[in-house]
């Protein structure tokens, strides 16, 4: 059985923190918040969470290409994961 | 002297704004009037808070033209930073825009600084040329932000003398439509990536830096506007290849690539997503007005750590770097033996700013010592194989760990403290730091973060801390920072995030 969205997005924090910047506290982002914008993350920490989709879920990018702009919550990440691994 | 204004068409991609050369004319004509309204004059220092839009380059030759001396600043310091460098420099005027941080523009007016915004002109012109070639151009701050600030001061001849050289060297057709994404703050972006073909006449396609939107439309960027030329920095490209589609209508002529040399493998996969093997290393130093070798047939085969050829420098190494002697030919390293790289170039930079104590430790007779550590070919081609300067090289962003500790030592319960690099998958080098302190109590470690955040820019933050019982040193009480790095390397981190997040629960 493939893992739920809530527990894909418990691993998915274990991932952010760490790669995060200290002093934001994750627990407190909503799903929509966006990760640069908080604080949270670096914006080409992007390239870190390509890594992560591609060696976590078999994402790939080669064909379709990257939506930064999808990539920049966690709400989007997992989404991304959704549509990926139907 | 008459400061030609040959320039081009500026054009930002991003909001559509275009300013053609009338329109350039203009602007700077406004903008040396209002200068002289606020009784700006030669010899003067101009703070510019701000880069990488049309206005910015106004701003620069309205400076010029009145024989006063323009200094960009990373907005992205802290007020204490800006408050440090204007204490330093002191300068007259600041020009600041929507994006410039309220508390920097408080910051300097609370220094006596008038600080006015770019878009803050009239219809008023002037067409003054005040200013002469020995004039002090440019001083580009590139350490000491938290101390005793290091400036590169550059004439309008050592500037010329850059340019001059490019335009020898390099193919000018390359240059007819540049794209520019690197900060304007920085001698890379601003000297050789900007001004350079900008002044030459060519067309000049300005964005803001290191924006990852941006760069994922890298492609159908270069494709619209047929861009000919852009240069960059090895993260560019590690975020580009990942995510960004490649143009496609093979209208890059030639593609620079700064800050460390490529390895011939990544030098292959930029030639392959750019679609021209017009692709090479440009060696550039801010000292040396930046680009100061490379290939002139940027199609050479790749090479992992391959330059070139000098760009209107002469390209020496040598077993010694000692500035304090007077070179000697028999130190020259025979061909393929690895020594320190020295250069010769009449572009060389007039000299750090108030600092000759640190331009002598550079500088012997006319020669810069680089740093660097290299070897020269039987072709006599540059090949770079480390540096020994005492610098982290965050993307391209020169980071010197002696300003992370002068900010660390003034923190009342630490006692010591050694920042040093660590590798980055991104940026090939962030910022590690080892710091001795009175206690480990989570409360203190918070307000030392505390501390941190309040006198370093964000990007000079260390993104990983050991607290040591001390730092390792030599028998002659110097810290090697590898040796440092070293210990740190077989123990974990501190996990900051948790002990942070503890302190905002």
């Amino acid at each position: 059985m493939s893992p739920s969205r809530e527990e894909r997005k418990t691993d998915l924090l274990e991932f952010l923190r760490t790669i995060q910047k200290a002093g934001v506290p994750i627990e407190n982002l909503g799903e929509g918040e966006r990760l640069v914008a908080s604080g949270l993350i670096d914006s080409l920490a992007i390239l870190q969470i390509i890594s992560y989709l591609e060696t976590k879920y078999g994402v790939d990018f080669s064909e379709g290409g990257i939506n930064p702009e999808q990539l920049g919550s966690i709400g989007g990440i997992l989404d991304l994961i959704d549509e990926q691994t139907k | 002297m008459s400061l030609q204004l040959f320039v081009g068409n500026l054009v930002e991609p991003l909001s559509g704004r275009t300013w053609q050369t009338r329109d350039v004319h203009r602007e700077v004509a406004r903008r040396t009037a209002r200068f002289q309204a606020h009784g700006v004059r030669r010899g003067d220092r101009v703070f510019l808070l701000f880069g990488n839009r049309l206005e910015f380059f106004a701003e620069l030759l309205a400076v010029w033209r009145l024989g006063a001396c323009a200094v960009p600043i990373d907005a992205r310091l802290t007020a204490f930073e800006i408050e440090n460098l204007a204490r330093t420099a002191t300068p007259r005027v600041a020009i600041t825009d929507d994006a410039t941080p309220p508390e920097l523009t408080k910051t300097l007016g609370n220094s006596g600084v008038a600080v006015i915004g770019t878009t803050e002109v009239d219809e008023m012109e002037s067409d003054t040329h005040e200013a002469k070639l020995d004039s002090d151009a440019l001083i580009l701050f590139t350490s000491g932000s938290t101390g005793e600030p290091k400036g590169v001061v550059h004439t309008h001849r050592s500037l010329r003398a850059r340019w001059m050289a490019l335009a020898d060297h390099l193919p000018g057709d390359a240059f007819a439509r540049s794209l520019c994404m690197l900060p304007t703050h920085f001698g890379h972006g601003l000297i050789c990536n900007a001004l350079f073909p900008w002044l030459a006449g060519r067309d000049l396609y300005i964005t803001p830096p290191f924006r990852p939107d941006l760069i994922a439309r890298l492609g159908p960027l270069i494709d619209e506007h047929e861009i000919t030329f852009l240069s960059s920095v090895p993260p560019m490209w590690k975020l580009a290849s990942k995510i960004a589609k490649p143009p496609q209508r093979a209208t890059l002529r030639r593609v620079h690539c700064g800050s460390a040399p490529l390895s011939a493998a990544a030098w292959e996969e930029i030639r392959n997503w750019c679609g021209t093997r017009h692709v090479c290393n440009a060696y550039g130093i801010t000292e040396t007005g930046s680009w100061v070798a490379g290939a002139r047939e940027a199609d050479v085969a790749a090479e992992d750590g391959l330059i070139g050829e000098g760009w209107g420098a002469v390209v020496q190494v040598l077993r010694t770097n000692d500035t304090t002697q007077p070179l000697r030919a028999e130190e020259r390293c025979a061909t393929g033996e690895s020594g320190y790289v020295w250069l010769n170039t009449p572009a060389l930079m007039k000299g750090y700013f108030q600092r000759d104590d640190l331009t002598s430790k550079t500088v012997a007779d006319g020669w810069f010592m680089t740093g660097d550590i290299g070897f020269l070919d039987a072709r006599n081609r540059l090949y770079l194989r480390g540096r020994e300067r005492d610098e982290i090289n965050k993307g391209g962003m020169k980071i010197y760990p002696s300003d992370i500790d002068a900010v660390v030592e003034r923190f009342a319960r630490a006692s010591d403290v050694c920042a040093f690099p660590i590798d980055d998958l991104i940026y090939g080098q962030a910022v590690g730091m080892a710091v001795v302190l009175q206690d480990r109590q989570p409360q203190t470690i918070s307000e030392l973060y505390d501390w941190l955040k309040e006198h370093l820019a964000e990007h000079k933050l260390p993104s990983r801390w050991w607290v040591l019982d001390n730092i390792p040193r030599t028998s002659r009480g110097k810290v090697n920072r590898d040796a440092v790095r070293a210990a740190c390397e077989d123990q974990p981190p501190l996990d900051l995030p948790a002990i942070l997040a503890g302190k905002n629960a």
